[in-house]
C-alpha cells in the first residue's frame, strides 16, 4: 500500500515537473514577410532581415523572447502574395507583418491586410494608389517613400545642387520606356517640372524585347537639352550609355532612373558622372556608422555585397519592429502602435527614421530619395549635403574625358 | 506588254531597292544605318531557325532561349577566364553542338513523326524550362559586359554613328554564304535538303534520315548559341531576352518564304529599315512593332493572292 502511494506521488511530481519545463520553453515572437525571393531585391532584403534577426537574437532577443522570421515568396504575383499573407496570419500566426515590394503586388495584399488588421510595418511599394487604399488604417506603417514624395525630394535635390554648383537648366529631355512604369514616371516628372521645358519620348525597353535606343537618342541630341533623363530598366542602363557615346550624345547632366543598376555598370568607364536617385549607396558607410556595420556584417554573413537599397531597408524594417516591441513591453496592438509612433532609429540608409503623416496615412517613414552620382565605379552621395560623400561632377563627359 | 523575264525582274527589284536606299541615305541617313544594323541582327538570329524550319521542317520554339543560354555561356567564360566574347564564340559553338545533340535525342526525336503541334508544345515547354533554369542559375538580374568596342563610332560628314552593329550584318552575310555552301556543295547539306523535301524518299535512296535531323538540329543550336556570344557584346542579357527573337525569327522566315535562305537577309533588312524609318519620326517609336507585323501580314497576303491567281 505504502509503495503504491509513493509511486503515485512520484508520478504526480513527474507530471508537474514536465509541466513546469514546458512553461519554461523559450517564447518566440514571429515576424512574417512576403518578399519576391526570385529577384535580387527580394533575395537581398530577406538576407538582410535574417541578419538583423540573428543579431537581435544574439543580443538576447526581444522581451526575453527569440525573434523568428517567416518569409513567403510573393513571386511578384498579387494573388500569391495575398494568399501568403493569409497563411502567415492564420497558419503561422505571426505577430507583425513586414517586408514587401512592388505596388502592383501590394494592391493584391491590401484587402487581406485590412481583413485582419494586424500591425504591419511595410517596407516596399511606392504607388500613391496603394496609399489611397489604406486610408484610415492606423495599424499600418510604411517605410518606402510614396511616388509623390520621391518626386518632391528629387526636385528639391536637383535644385539644391543647381544652386550650389551654379548650374542653369532650362530644357530637359526625358526618354522613358513605353510601359506603365515609364509612362507614369514621365507624366509625374513632367508635372513636377512644369516650369521647365520638358520634352519626352518613349522607347522600347530591352526588358520587353527592345534595346535599340538610337532613334530616341538622336532626337534627344537634336534637342540639345541641359539635362537628359532616361527612365527604364536595368537591362537598358549600359546599352543606353554605349549607344549615346557611339552617336556622340553628351548632355551636361546624364540622369538615369531604373529601379536598379546592372552588376557591371560601375565597371564601365561610361558610368563616370551618371547621376541617379536612390535611397542608399554603399559609400554611406564612410559617413554613417550603422551603414558601415550593416555593410561589414552583411558581407561577413552572406559573402556577397548588398547591391540594392532593399537590403538596408529590410534590415531597418526588422530593427524598427524589434525596438518598438521592446519599448512597448508587450505585443498588445495599441501599445505596439504607440511604440512604433515613437520610433527614432538611425538607419543604415543614412537618416534617422521617424513616422509622420503623409497625404493619406498617419505613419509614413522615409520621405525622400538621395541624389547620387557614379564616380570611378562607385555610387557617391551628392545630396542631402549633410550625407554627401563627393562633389557633383558637372558637366558630364564620357569616361571623365 | 510582255511580262518581264526573271532576270530582268531581279534587276528591276535591285535598282528599285538601291533607289529607295539612296533616298533614305540622303533624307534620313541614320535610318539606313540603323536599318542595316538592326536587319543584320535579325537575319543572324533567324538564319539558324530557317535552317531547321525551312530545310528539315522542325519547329523549335526554344530558338531564342538557346541564344540566351549561349550568351550566358559566353558571359561566364568571359568573366571566369577573361577571354573576349567574340573569341568565346568558338567554344560556345562546340559546347552547343553537344547541347543540340542532347536536346534532339531528349525532346525532338520522340516527336518527329507526331503532328507539328506536338513539336510546338515540346519546344515551347523546353523554352520555359530553359528560361527558368537561367533564372535559377543567374537570377533575373541583367548582365552586360563593358566592352569598349561595343561603342566604337565613325563620323561621315555631320553623321556620327555606332559601327559595332555592322558586325551583325557582316556575320549574317558570312553565315548565309556558309549555309548556302553547306547545303549545295556538301553531301550532308544535300542530304538535309533531300530529307526536308521528302524524308521517306530520302531514306529509300540510302540517306540516314535520323542522322541528318540530328546534324541539322545540332548545327542550328550551335550556331544560335555562338550568335548569343556576339549578341552579348551589344546587349544586356537576362533569362527572358531570347523569346522576342524567336517570334521575330518566325515572322522573318514567313516573310521571306520557308526554305528561302537568301530571302531571310532581304526580309530582315527590309523589316529592320521599316522599323527604323517609323522610329525616326518623333513620337512614333511605339509604332515600329506594329509596322513590322503589318508588313509581314501584307507580304503573306500578297503571296497567297499570287498563288491563287497563278
Amino acid at each position: 500500500m505504502r509503495r503504491k502511494v509513493l509511486l503515485f506521488a512520484a508520478l504526480v511530481l513527474g507530471i508537474g515537473l514536465l509541466g513546469l519545463a514546458e512553461e519554461k520553453a523559450p517564447c518566440v515572437i514571429k515576424l512574417g514577410a512576403v518578399n519576391p525571393l526570385g529577384d535580387i531585391t527580394g533575395d537581398q532584403m530577406t538576407k538582410a532581415m535574417r541578419l538583423a534577426v540573428e543579431e537581435i537574437n544574439a543580443a538576447g532577443g526581444v522581451l526575453g523572447c527569440k525573434l523568428e522570421l517567416v518569409v513567403m515568396d510573393s513571386e511578384f504575383n498579387p494573388a500569391k502574395a495575398a494568399a501568403a499573407i493569409e497563411k502567415l496570419i492564420t497558419v503561422d500566426k505571426v505577430d507583425v507583418l513586414i517586408g514587401g515590394m512592388s505596388s502592383g503586388v501590394h494592391m493584391g495584399e491590401i484587402p487581406i491586410l485590412k481583413k485582419y488588421q494586424k500591425v504591419t510595418v511595410w517596407a516596399g511599394a511606392a504607388s500613391h494608389v496603394c496609399e489611397e487604399a489604406l486610408k484610415g488604417c492606423d495599424w499600418y506603417f510604411h517605410l518606402h517613400p510614396w511616388d509623390y514624395l520621391q518626386g518632391a525630394s528629387e526636385r528639391e535635390a536637383l535644385e539644391a545642387v543647381f544652386e550650389k554648383y551654379g548650374i542653369k537648366v532650362h530644357r530637359m529631355f526625358v526618354a522613358y520606356e513605353d510601359g506603365a512604369f515609364g509612362t507614369i514616371s514621365y507624366q509625374g516628372w513632367a508635372a513636377l517640372f512644369k516650369d521647365y521645358e520638358v520634352v519626352g519620348e518613349s522607347f522600347k525597353s530591352a526588358a520587353v524585347g527592345g534595346g535599340d535606343y538610337t532613334a530616341v537618342l538622336q532626337h534627344a541630341k537634336a534637342e540639345n537639352p541641359d539635362l537628359f533623363l532616361w527612365i527604364g530598366y536595368e537591362a537598358d542602363a549600359l546599352p543606353i550609355m554605349e549607344q549615346a557615346k557611339a552617336i556622340g550624345f553628351e548632355p551636361p547632366i546624364f540622369l538615369g532612373a531604373p529601379p536598379g543598376w546592372p552588376a557591371e555598370f560601375g565597371k564601365s568607364p561610361l558610368s563616370h558622372g551618371v547621376s541617379l536617385f536612390a535611397m542608399w549607396a554603399p559609400s554611406l558607410k564612410e559617413v554613417n556608422p550603422v551603414s558601415k556595420h550593416f555593410w561589414d556584417a552583411y558581407i561577413a554573413r552572406w559573402h556577397e555585397e548588398p547591391v540594392t537599397y532593399f537590403a538596408p531597408l529590410g534590415y531597418t524594417n526588422v530593427y524598427v519592429v524589434a525596438q518598438a516591441i521592446e519599448r512597448a513591453g508587450t505585443l498588445d496592438k495599441e501599445a505596439l502602435i504607440k511604440a512604433l509612433e515613437e520610433t527614432e532609429y538611425l538607419s543604415p540608409l543614412g537618416e534617422v527614421l521617424r513616422f509622420s503623416p503623409s497625404n493619406i496615412i498617419k505613419h509614413q517613414g522615409f520621405k525622400a530619395q538621395k541624389l547620387l552620382q557614379w564616380q570611378n565605379g562607385e555610387q557617391q552621395v551628392i545630396y542631402p549635403f549633410e550625407l554627401a560623400t563627393a562633389d557633383f561632377i558637372y558637366p558630364f563627359h564620357f569616361g571623365g574625358e | 506588254m510582255p511580262a518581264l523575264s526573271c532576270k530582268k525582274r531581279i534587276w528591276a527589284f535591285a535598282i528599285a531597292l538601291l533607289a529607295v536606299a539612296a533616298v533614305i541615305a540622303v533624307c534620313k541617313p541614320y535610318v539606313l544605318i540603323q536599318g542595316l544594323q538592326r536587319g543584320g541582327l535579325y537575319a543572324l538570329i533567324a538564319l539558324p531557325m530557317a535552317l531547321i524550319l525551312g530545310v528539315v521542317g522542325i519547329v523549335n520554339l526554344a530558338h531564342g532561349e538557346f541564344m540566351m543560354l549561349g550568351a550566358y555561356f559566353a558571359y561566364w567564360m568571359s568573366v571566369s577566364t577573361g577571354i573576349d566574347p567574340l573569341v568565346a564564340m568558338i567554344p560556345t559553338f562546340a559546347a552547343f553542338l553537344i547541347v543540340g545533340a542532347l536536346t534532339y535525342y531528349g525532346t525532338i526525336k520522340p516527336v518527329l513523326k507526331a503532328p507539328e503541334l506536338n513539336q510546338l508544345l515540346v519546344t515551347f515547354g523546353l523554352a520555359m524550362a530553359l528560361t527558368e533554369l537561367a533564372n535559377l542559375l543567374w537570377t533575373s538580374r541583367p548582365r552586360k559586359l563593358p566592352l569598349p568596342y561595343a561603342y566604337s563610332s565613325a563620323t561621315i560628314g555631320h553623321v556620327t554613328f555606332g559601327t559595332f552593329g555592322f558586325a551583325y550584318l557582316a556575320g549574317a552575310l558570312v553565315l548565309l554564304l556558309l549555309l548556302l555552301w553547306f547545303l549545295r556543295h556538301t553531301r550532308s547539306g544535300q542530304a538535309a535538303l533531300a530529307v526536308g523535301q521528302n524524308p521517306r524518299g530520302a531514306a529509300l535512296v540510302g540517306i540516314d534520315v535520323n542522322r541528318t535531323y540530328l546534324l541539322v538540329f545540332s548545327l542550328s543550336v550551335a550556331l544560335v548559341g555562338a550568335i548569343g556570344a556576339l549578341f552579348l557584346v551589344g546587349h544586356s542579357i537576362f533569362p527572358g531576352v531570347g523569346s522576342p527573337y524567336t517570334l521575330k525569327s518566325f515572322c522573318i522566315i514567313a516573310t521571306a518564304g520557308v526554305g528561302n535562305l537568301p530571302g531571310i537577309l532581304w526580309a530582315s533588312v527590309g523589316l529592320g529599315t521599316a522599323e527604323a524609318l517609323v522610329s525616326s519620326f518623333r513620337g512614333y517609336g511605339g509604332w515600329a512593332d506594329l509596322v513590322f507585323f503589318a508588313l509581314l501580314i501584307v507580304v503573306i497576303m500578297v503571296r497567297s493572292y499570287r498563288k491563287r491567281v497563278t
